[in-house]
């Protein structure tokens, strides 16, 4: 039969590095898997961020919730992947929403803990403006607090999403990994054409999140950019959004706050 | 009967996606319960760390839980709609795509789910989210034997094919699964030597290598100092004087080159490892049946795939797929690096099992 003939000489063959044939072979594989790579960060993200916002702003309202929110977020970031979707197994079963379930719980703690950070950083005398101005909590929340937020916020979402791009690759232990499938199933057998191209693949996607968000931050804090009104004086805030909380303590920016009334 | 047929499928959960993976892992991660894969000795113990942790964490889904307990005894079913596990090595792939082209070709729907390791799958099979899957008798039996009766249940796969099939479907009837018949192909350890060697010294098998009592220097895993069918083996059936194990892995590239180099004199791989030739090596057959009986054997989910309709399609393969055949094939996806499907579609339309 065909295993009698002699082996074909190929980059594939040969087990190069940079393979084209590798890619013509491989075009639809590569493409679900990136397909599948996204659906998990995405979802995930999203998934987390729908629960997170809510927290924080509880952690914030609620003087007694913020110590619960954050420590069991905390908590649940410091359970090794591994053992995350194992626990997750019983509850979904072998699944996409396994690995979504596992990546929107790391993700809630990024998102929580950042959410947070910005919310607290929001000065007292705006919020005490504001309310001099009418704003009901609602409304201040809404067009005060959590705009001035942003920058913060976006800081965590970056982080959790790139976070997340790399951790679904995990998820190949259950069949649902995207590249991480590949990634995985090319380290056993030393293919290195395909470690190689599916771990550049997760590299690109990872910047391209990066940048999309940055870029719709850039969008959404309008007033956080370079050359932005003429005549502001002292320092301006750099366009890259402030470093991520580490810890409970508010270091978000504190500068928003001159810049409240073009928001409201 | 409450019975939950799937996890409940996520928005837009693609089985195509990961059903046209590429080519499986391939020979270092079968399941790390197996007796001998060809598994280099670090990445086993890695996997083996994994794999116990994931089965200690694992330990409550296991069995059939209360909902499922129904489906023990509930009459072989016949779904349209199969899910085919494989446990992502190259060999357990490649059968998983022929088992999806038979049954496809029966007029079965199919999807194809990679899951790392049998801790799993297995429990998967039992619930019915993963409905057929590729197994190795001796190997499965004894692992649902300590799922069944503790790890240190003494073992029932042996070398004798009848006595293996008898105490594997003993032990999978309760659980709800099917073995269906074995098929020709066996993925056994195996010995081998250099042809100069084999030549010199006129050895055809392992009883030749024992009478003709040279010094033999064995290149395997680490574990063969202990396991009953490695160097303990060697010496108690075949009265070979194994002077040490190198431990250089179960048939990696490192330890076919000491054999080939001269350094050691026998290498333990496996019966479909296609690369023998290569190294200028040649298997000693085990005549006096040390090896236990790892004959490829489709299991079955009986409530979802039970009927005679699945069992007359993988059938098909029993008379087809020998030892040979399936060293053949994995070798063009480990070495060649081809399509796990293609290669298994090339192989069935050869053979005349597909159009």
């Amino acid at each position: 039969m065909e295993g009698m003939t002699a082996p074909p000489d190929d980059c594939l063959a040969r087990n190069e590095w940079i393979c084209g044939a590798y890619l013509s072979s491989r075009r639809e594989i590569l493409r679900d898997a990136v397909l599948q790579h996204l659906h998990l960060t995405v979802v995930s993200v999203l998934v987390a961020l729908v629960v997170a916002v809510p927290l924080a702003v509880a952690a914030r309202r609620l003087r007694w919730a913020a110590g619960p929110v954050l420590g069991l977020t905390t908590v649940l970031y410091t359970i090794p992947s591994l053992a995350m979707f194992s626990l997750l197994l019983p509850v979904y079963g072998l699944s996409a929403t396994l690995v979504i379930a596992g990546l929107a719980l790391y993700s809630l703690t990024l998102l929580v803990r950042n959410i947070l950070a910005g919310l607290r950083a929001v000065p007292e005398e705006t919020r005490q403006a504001a309310r001099g101005m009418g704003y009901g909590p609602v409304r201040l929340l809404l067009a005060v607090e959590l705009p001035l937020a942003l920058p913060t916020a976006m800081a965590g979402l970056r982080i959790a999403t790139v976070s997340a791009v790399s951790l679904a690759t995990i998820g190949a232990i259950v069949g649902f990994g995207g590249l991480g499938n590949l990634i995985y199933s090319g380290m056993n057998t030393y293919f290195k054409a395909q470690v190689l191209t599916a771990s550049v693949l997760c590299v690109v996607i990872a910047v391209a999140a990066d940048l999309l968000l940055l870029f719709v931050q850039r969008l959404l804090t309008p007033w956080t950019r370079r050359g932005g009104r003429p005549g502001r004086a002292g320092p301006r805030r750099a366009p890259a959004p402030p470093k991520p909380a580490e810890s409970a303590e508010p270091t978000g920016p504190t500068e928003p706050a001159q810049r409240t009334e073009p928001v409201a | 009967m409450r019975r939950p047929r799937r996890a409940p499928a996520p928005p837009g959960r693609p089985p195509e996606a990961s059903a046209r993976r590429a080519p499986g892992p391939g020979t270092v991660c079968r399941a790390p319960d197996r007796p001998a894969g060809r598994t280099p000795g670090r990445s086993a113990r890695r996997r083996a760390v994994l794999a116990g942790l994931l089965l200690a964490l694992t330990g409550c889904a296991t069995g059939p839980s209360l909902e499922n307990r129904g489906q023990v005894t509930a009459p072989p079913g016949d779904s349209r709609d199969l899910t085919i596990g494989t446990a992502g090595f190259t060999e357990s792939e490649l059968l998983a795509r022929m088992y999806a082209l038979l049954l496809r070709r029966a007029g079965y729907r199919t999807g194809i789910l990679t899951v790392t390791n049998r801790e799993l799958y297995e429990p998967a099979l039992e619930s019915g989210r993963i409905d057929v899957v590729p197994e190795y008798a001796a190997t499965f039996a004894d692992w649902l034997n300590a799922k069944a009766n503790g790890p240190d249940a003494a073992t029932v796969g042996s070398p004798d094919l009848t006595a293996t099939m008898t105490a594997l479907r003993r032990l999978a009837a309760p659980r709800g699964l099917t073995v269906l018949e074995p098929g020709r192909a066996v993925d056994q350890n195996a010995f081998a030597v250099t042809e100069t060697y084999a030549r010199e010294h006129r050895l055809r098998n392992l009883s030749d290598l024992g009478r003709a009592g040279l010094p033999v220097r064995l290149a395997a895993g680490d574990e063969c100092v202990r396991r009953p069918y490695c160097a303990p083996g060697l010496r108690r059936v075949y009265a070979i004087d194994i002077t040490a194990v190198d431990p250089k892995g179960v048939g990696t590239t490192q330890a076919k080159q000491a054999v080939r180099d001269g350094r050691d004199q026998l290498v333990l791989t496996t019966t479909t490892d296609a690369t023998l030739d290569g190294f200028g090596l040649v298997l000693l057959a085990d005549d006096k049946h040390l090896q236990n009986a790892d004959y490829l054997v489709p299991v079955v989910n009986r409530a979802r795939a039970g009927g005679p309709g699945v069992a007359r399609a993988l059938n098909a393969l029993r008379p087809v797929l020998t030892t040979a055949d399936l060293a053949a094939l994995n070798e063009q996806v480990d070495s060649w690096r081809r399509l796990p499907e293609d290669v298994a579609r090339d192989y069935l339309t050869a053979k005349g099992l597909l159009p």
